[in-house]
């Protein structure tokens, strides 16, 4: 009788799944990039006293927490052809990458945006007025005095956002993106639905292993970069 | 494909999309009815060191927020079933493993994903109550459990209560990968009206919306609870 539990399928499928990290990576390292700058605009928004802008960013910030990446996903995976394809431009041959990117970047600069702005208000007002009667320039003291502090109060949260990303990142398959999941979901495919139970675990372990990593990097870093830190002794 | 969006098909797919809330929002009480206990007693091991059980419950915090729900999901829906069938075989229970509703499938998701984060969550907010809150309690003559119940639990729900709100709106879009296991909610409903005619775009606003509408009402009645539990709230001198 077969057995319907069989550990070798865990040990066979990791290095078929392994090389389809590249994927999950690419995806995962271009939304951050764009996901940030757009993070950076809303911030900015949200920071600034623009009434309107300010509407904008905070609603922005509330629709897309309030909607499951999968939607997302299949929102701009259906709707941006559509909207092109009402001003006459065809992009049905367009990489499916393209449309993953696109949901990421967007869910990664909604919570971005928050991780900036809550950095930066956390630092001191007296600070950059500190640094200006030196005789710096705004600029100079955003960039020498409050950007190296607020990036420290941030990387935690960043760090918890980029692995919240790359979870959600799984769910690219669903439109079809041969990234780890949908390699994982190829094999299962051509073991004839069974033995899925193993693929899934093998994956949960990469996942697993890869977060954990993440996480322990970023433990580093932020021990980096906040050496410079004064902590503010009470007495 | 260029032809617009099919408003009639847009109205009728909204409230067939919103006739999935009920078991969106059931699975979403259940989860949490189950992780709320169970989070609170697994964070207090944390605190206390308990042997066994907080190495038990860091690992499983640890998996837990280190994979994806779906993967979760995948794994729950294709593991359970199996030790259901040899189960059923054992004790010759008559029942077809698949006749099994695939809600409660969900319900064993659902409710182990949330109870990890909710560890997280009641481990830093029962750190912020000092401990001499609970000497001060004994010390005035109460029990372990009236302690609890009536200091210490009153003051974490404060500061629990955001992260809460966001673990509740994360359940909540977590079910739409319900479809993963057939259940039919709300973002499976739309999309197997949609399938009839293709009308995929539209299928989804009206998801979007359902979520929109759903998840709003939900962290504006946290803010109310929250406004109501603010009195419990100790003040800073």
């Amino acid at each position: 009788m077969e057995k319907y539990f069989d550990v070798t399928y865990i040990v066979e499928s990791l290095p078929m799944l392994l090389p389809f990290l590249k994927v999950t990576f690419l995806v995962a390292g271009l939304s951050v990039l764009f996901g940030t700058l757009l993070g950076f605009i809303l911030a900015a928004m949200k920071i600034g006293n623009s009434k309107i802008a300010k509407k904008i960013a905070y609603g922005y910030t509330t629709i897309l927490r309030c909607t499951p990446s999968i939607v997302l996903l299949f929102l701009t995976y259906y709707g941006i052809p559509a909207i092109a394809g009402n001003f006459g431009v065809n992009i049905n041959d367009v990489d499916k990458i393209v449309f993953v990117v696109i949901t990421f970047s967007l869910q990664f600069a909604a919570a971005m945006s928050e991780v900036i702005r809550t950095s930066y208000e956390s630092i001191d007002k007296g600070q950059f007025e500190a640094a200006v009667s030196v005789g710096l320039s705004p600029s100079q003291a955003y960039r020498r005095i409050i950007f190296p502090q607020a990036f420290v109060v941030a990387l935690p949260n960043f760090g918890n956002s980029l692995l919240e990303l790359m979870k959600e990142g799984a769910l690219a398959y669903t439109i079809g993106l041969i990234d780890i999941m949908g390699k994982a979901e190829l094999i299962i495919g051509a073991n004839y639905n069974t033995h899925a139970l193993e693929i899934y675990l093998a994956l949960a372990v990469i996942y697993w292993i890869l977060s954990i990593a993440i996480e322990q990097l970023f433990l580093k870093l932020e021990k980096v970069f906040s050496k410079g830190k004064q902590v503010i002794k009470t007495t | 494909m260029s032809e617009g969006l099919n408003y009639q098909f847009l109205v009728d797919t909204f409230f067939v999309a919103l006739s999935g809330v009920p078991i969106a929002l059931i699975i979403t009480i259940v989860s949490l009815l189950i992780a709320l206990p169970l989070g609170f007693l697994l964070a207090l091991t944390r605190i206390n060191r308990i042997p066994v059980l907080n190495r038990f419950a860091q690992i499983y915090v640890s998996f837990v927020r280190g994979t994806p729900v779906i993967i979760q999901i995948f794994i729950i829906y294709s593991s359970v079933p199996l030790l259901l069938a040899s189960i059923f075989e054992k004790y010759n229970i008559n029942m077809n493993v698949y006749d099994v509703n695939p809600i409660w499938y969900a319900f064993i998701v659902f409710s182990l994903n949330t109870t990890a984060i909710l560890i997280e969550v009641f481990r830093s907010a029962l750190s912020t109550v000092s401990k001499g809150q609970l000497e001060a309690a004994y010390s005035v003559g109460l029990t372990n459990v009236q302690a609890f119940r009536r200091i210490i639990i009153p003051q974490t729900l404060v500061v629990a209560l955001p992260n809460i709100c966001t673990a509740t709106v994360n359940l909540i879009k977590a079910t739409s990968l319900g479809y993963a296991m057939s259940l039919q909610e709300i973002t499976l409903r739309a999309k197997v009206a949609a399938n009839v005619g293709y009308n995929y775009v539209e299928a989804y606003i009206d998801i979007f919306l359902v979520y929109l509408i759903l998840c709003s009402l939900v962290e504006y009645l946290f803010k109310l609870y929250e406004k109501r539990l603010r009195r419990y709230k100790a003040v800073n001198v």
